[in-house]
């Protein structure tokens, strides 16, 4: 009864109420159906056989079923494969460190010696005057 | 003697504890009834007992299963009446 091309009712899920075809079978409980449903592995249990019998290949193409579903008069939606989009990364911000100044080596020991200078000058004021 | 809007039995009435340790009666409304098959009487999956109030804001593909006759028979008597359908159809047409 459930051979290739048998022409089915989806009798429950979402898709209850829709014809297909059988385009594959997987084994005694599961075939493999398309149509007005979604090509899709299904249970025998949730299927109702039809009179009708297409010629259909097997595994045949979207485009194959939905020709021949314009000979029973339903017109199938043509779906698109959808095109792969990359997923936008996410960055890890970076702190943006404010660059160093270069230092000169010449300049900090010249620095260092003019405040050693001025420190002999300056009266040392750490001293209690006297009374 | 509860309050007068209390004394009616439209409210259910439960005990329940309080952090203290004692029993008090507090008053909440009644849920709605399960909705049940047109056909063979049994409760509806997938339907959540809302108040009207409720219901009328939450989307409908959350008040019923996604296929015909959903939220009207249950999924067997709605296989039975699809199979019913397809065998007429194709009595008719041959």
């Amino acid at each position: 009864m459930y051979q290739i091309g048998r022409v089915c009712l989806k009798i429950a899920g979402r898709d209850a109420g829709k014809k297909c075809v059988i385009i594959d079978v997987i084994n005694t409980h599961y075939v493999m159906i398309d149509g007005e449903t979604r090509r899709r592995k299904c249970n025998v249990k949730h299927l109702e056989p039809l009179g009708t019998v297409l010629k259909v290949t097997k595994n045949a193409p979207r485009t194959e079923v939905v020709r021949l579903f314009k000979t029973l008069n339903i017109e199938l939606k043509e779906t698109k494969p959808k095109k792969k989009t990359e997923r936008p990364k996410k960055l890890r911000k970076k702190k943006i460190k404010p660059a160093k100044q270069p230092t000169d080596k010449t300049s900090g020991e010249e620095e260092k010696k003019i405040k050693q200078i001025k420190e002999a000058q300056a009266p040392i004021s750490s001293e209690k005057p006297r009374k | 003697m509860p309050r007068p809007r209390y004394r009616s039995r439209s409210l259910r009435r439960i005990q329940k504890k309080t952090p203290g340790g004692k029993t008090k009666q507090i008053y909440k409304k009644r849920k709605p009834k399960t909705h049940k098959c047109a056909e063979c009487g049994a409760e509806l999956k997938g339907i959540p007992r809302l108040s009207p109030a409720k219901a009328k804001n939450s989307p409908k593909t959350k008040k019923r299963p996604e296929r015909p006759y959903g939220g009207f028979l249950c999924s067997k008597c709605a296989r039975e009446k699809l199979k019913k359908e397809a065998r007429l159809e194709h009595e008719s047409t041959h």
